[in-house]
Parts: structure tokens; C-alpha cells; sequence
């Protein structure tokens, strides 16, 4: 690659300050470090692979709305948490976790238990009742 | 406070720590050297280990080898660090830090706030350095952000404590001493080039170095049949994330290798590694072609049509030619 071919498609980092280090040949034929803002096929997998974890989650956002699913099963999933992750966050077991994620458990739920998993997501407990 | 400490972006996280920790010691060495040094290219497809549900294949050794070889190599002394309760591991940070010494730390990126949002993934091996400490907030030298960044000292516990798998607890680590530093010789180099090379030919298994390409290919093959059309197309994604995302300077560390090999030639009055350079250049050009191709997967561009045979015949072609770079390499690092 040259340096003249370093990528720059901006579709995710340029709103950060992250950048990815590309080595890449100047015109003598001697490596250099150039900043890349990112590169359309990396872009497009990284979205390739969200919108298949947003698909899932609209999935379960649904059951959610037919009262199969409590609202922490659509949060899981849209925030790429595993219940066994949120076990290890909050303390709780994995099973319990599980136990929450259907509507009739969740509902009964005290305040600060709602607390620690809203936390542990880093959303609010209003966030964590609801689907929006 | 904050330490005189020189932040400067890396490809790679794990080689831009080890580099701009040992600069702060006045030991300076390029980024490529880094990666040489610590034998730090290699290919691996693990079917058997998933993460998010889907095989593992990395262009790079275990997180951590790097660091660990290039020190080793360099006689560099490391003190590491591992706690079970969150508060000590900050008080003990805090403590080496008052002693001016930049402390190098394992993260999860998950919760990272200067992290793009679609990079929150539960990724634990992130290497960061913490350089100085204003009141509530630390000042952190992370190579794949330009400029210094800060993190409140809750945000700092929660990524040190992260979840999932391998999670750091609280990992960190410093330079203890220099004082038996050994300069970069020509003996380390070659020992560093003929590990790399090993690596990639001689692990008698099939899912390591330049026959993992192959078999990669090979089982790529069956990926429609295996998991659907989707789940194929999201398995090809996985890889050309592990490629091109943060972290290996294009096409999976091959052209950094090639950096590497151009200011080893130099180094050691090889001009033949300045021409293995080249040719390596080509591959790492190869496996954008193959990345660009398989991109049409998850991405329909108007009239293309593609059979994942066409891109693993790409791979088969890149493991032959891999082979071909690693065994020229060897021989020369053999030789006299």
C-alpha cells in the first residue's frame, strides 16, 4: 500500500479521536506511518455486524410488547450484554439473571435490585422499565 | 501532576504502550520494531473457540506476548500487578504513580467513553497508560487515540474491572529497572525474525501460521452450508474485523511486519529483507483485495455477483505466498 492509497472513509471514528495507524510506502519505498480515519470494508462489517444485533434486539423488543419477554431481555440484547456478563457485573447468577428476563419475575422486582442492573447497564432504572 | 511522559499513536495498542513506556526511559524504538522484536505477526483460525458465538481467527500471538518478548529480549524488568478488590488496585496505581512512574494498564473497552460507540464490544485485552492524575480525573496515554485523553476514577475502575472474557482484574504493570538493558543487537533480531518465521511455518497443526490461512480457506468453503447464508456472511465480517480493525496497521500486521523487515535489512546490512519487505508488501496488498471482495458479502454493490469459493481461493493464494516469504525469510536468518 502507498501512502497515496491510505483509506479515508470516514463512517465511525471521525467523530472520535480514535484513529487507526497505517504503514503504508512513500515514494522512495520507505515505510511510513500515516492516520487513517477507516476504510469502507472494515466500516461496512463493523455495521454488517450491528445490524444484525439491532435486528435481534427489534426481535426481542417485540416479544417484549406481546408480554413474552421482560424489558432487561430487549436491554441485553440491544446493549450486547449476555446475562451471564450482567451475572458477573452485578453479582447475581447467571439463572437468576435469566429468571428477569420474564415479564412476570421482573415486575416484582424491589427498587434497588432495578438499581444495580439499570447501573450495571449504565442506564437509568425508567430506561430499564421501559422499551423506547 | 502529570509525568513528562511522550504520548504517541501506534497501530497497535500493546506495542504503542511497550514503545512509549520505554521511550519515558529513553529507550527509543519505532513501532514496526516493537511488533519485530516481539515476533508479533502470526495467523491462527480456531473453530473450537468462539467469541459472540463465532469462531476465533487473529493475525496475532496471545495478548500480552509482545510486551512480554520485546522485554524479555531487551532485559527489560517488568513488575506486575493483579488484584482482587477495585479499591487497592486504584490506591496502588495512585501510589506507583506519586513515584513518577507511568503505569501500563489492561482494560475492557466496553464502557470506554472515548471509544466510538460502535467499537463497545466486551474486547478485555486493551492496553492503556495512565501519566498523571488531576484531582478526581487520570490522564491516560491510549496509542489509538491522538492525544491525551482523561477518565474519572470511577470510569477508570470500571473498565479496569470489566466483564466477560478474560476479564483484567485490576492488571497493571510498570518498568521495575533498566540497569541490565541490552541495546537491540543483531543477534535479537534474528532470533525475533526466526521465531516469527517458525510460528508461521512449523506448527505441526493445521490451524496455525500459513496452513491456518489454507485451512481458513478450506472451511470457508462450507460456511453457507454450515451456518446459512447470514451467519456466513457475519462469520467473513468477524474476520475482516480482526484484519483491519484498530489495531494492525492494515492487512492484519503485514505491512507493519514489512516496515519491520525494511529497517531490519537496514539494520543488519540485509538488503535482501528490503526486497522480502516488498514482496510481503504485496500480500498485505492481497489481503485488502480479499477484505474489498469479501466486503460484497455484507454490503451488495450494484451487479457483483460472489461465491465464498472465490474468496477463499484468495486465501489459498496468500497462504502460498506467505509460505513462500516466511521460508525465504528463514533461510537468510539461517544462513552465516
Amino acid at each position: 500500500m502507498k501512502i497515496k492509497e491510505v483509506p479515508q472513509d470516514g463512517a465511525i471514528l471521525e467523530s472520535t479521536a480514535v484513529r487507526d495507524v497505517c504503514y503504508a510506502l512513500d515514494e522512495d519505498g520507505t515505510y511510513k506511518e500515516v492516520l487513517s480515519v477507516g476504510w469502507s470494508p472494515k466500516n461496512e462489517a463493523i455495521q454488517f455486524a450491528w445490524s444484525a444485533i439491532n435486528e435481534e434486539s427489534a426481535k426481542i423488543r417485540q416479544e417484549v410488547m406481546e408480554g413474552k419477554l421482560s424489558p432487561l431481555a430487549y436491554h441485553l440484547s440491544r446493549l450486547v450484554m449476555t446475562p451471564r456478563i450482567l451475572a458477573d457485573y452485578t453479582g447475581f447468577s447467571t439463572r437468576k439473571i435469566k429468571k428477569f428476563c420474564r415479564p412476570e419475575l421482573f415486575a416484582g422486582l424491589n427498587y434497588e435490585v432495578l438499581e444495580k442492573l439499570a447501573g450495571a447497564l449504565n442506564i437509568s432504572v425508567e430506561q430499564l422499565r421501559s422499551i423506547d | 501532576m502529570q509525568l513528562n511522559f511522550e504520548h504517541k499513536t501506534a497501530g497497535h495498542c500493546e506495542n504503542g504502550v511497550v514503545r512509549n513506556l520505554l521511550k519515558y526511559y529513553e529507550v527509543d524504538l519505532s513501532e514496526p520494531m516493537i511488533l519485530g522484536l516481539g515476533s508479533g505477526l502470526f495467523f491462527s483460525h480456531m473453530p473450537f473457540y468462539k467469541m459472540h458465538g463465532m469462531p476465533i481467527t487473529s493475525f496475532r500471538p496471545l495478548p500480552g506476548a509482545i510486551f512480554s518478548s520485546v522485554t524479555r529480549r531487551l532485559r527489560v524488568k517488568i513488575k506486575r500487578y493483579k488484584f482482587s478488590n477495585p479499591d487497592k488496585a486504584m490506591a496502588k496505581l495512585d501510589e506507583i504513580l506519586f513515584r513518577e512512574i507511568p503505569v501500563g494498564l489492561l482494560v475492557g473497552v466496553y464502557n470506554l467513553p472515548y471509544f466510538p460507540k460502535e467499537y463497545r464490544f466486551h474486547f478485555n485485552a486493551h492496553n492503556i497508560c495512565v501519566i498523571g492524575k488531576e484531582g478526581d480525573e487520570y490522564i491516560v496515554s491510549d496509542p489509538v487515540v491522538i492525544q491525551k485523553c482523561r477518565l474519572s476514577s470511577a470510569d477508570l475502575k470500571t473498565v479496569r474491572y470489566a466483564q466477560g472474557t478474560y476479564p483484567p482484574r485490576g492488571r497493571m504493570y510498570h518498568i521495575s529497572s533498566i540497569k541490565r538493558l541490552r541495546p537491540v543487537d543483531e543477534q535479537m533480531v534474528r532470533k525475533a525474525i526466526l521465531k516469527t518465521c517458525n510460528r508461521m511455518l512449523h506448527i505441526p497443526l493445521p490451524m496455525f501460521g500459513v496452513k491456518g490461512i489454507a485451512y481458513l480457506a478450506t472451511r470457508m468453503r462450507n460456511w453457507v452450508a454450515m451456518y446459512g447464508e447470514r451467519g456466513a456472511a457475519l462469520n467473513l465480517a468477524q474476520v475482516i474485523r480482526m484484519l483491519e480493525e484498530i489495531g494492525t496497521g492494515g492487512a492484519g500486521f503485514r505491512f507493519m511486519y514489512a516496515a519491520f523487515l525494511q529497517e531490519a535489512g537496514e539494520f543488519l546490512g540485509k538488503p535482501a529483507l528490503r526486497d522480502l519487505s516488498l514482496e510481503l508488501t504485496a500480500i498485505g496488498d492481497l489481503w485488502r483485495d480479499f477484505s474489498y471482495h469479501a466486503a460484497r458479502f455484507f454490503k451488495k454493490r450494484e451487479g457483483e455477483v460472489a461465491s465464498y469459493d472465490q474468496v477463499a481461493d484468495k486465501l489459498m493464494k496468500i497462504s502460498q505466498r506467505e509460505k513462500e516469504v516466511f521460508t525465504r525469510l528463514e533461510k537468510i536468518m539461517k544462513s552465516e
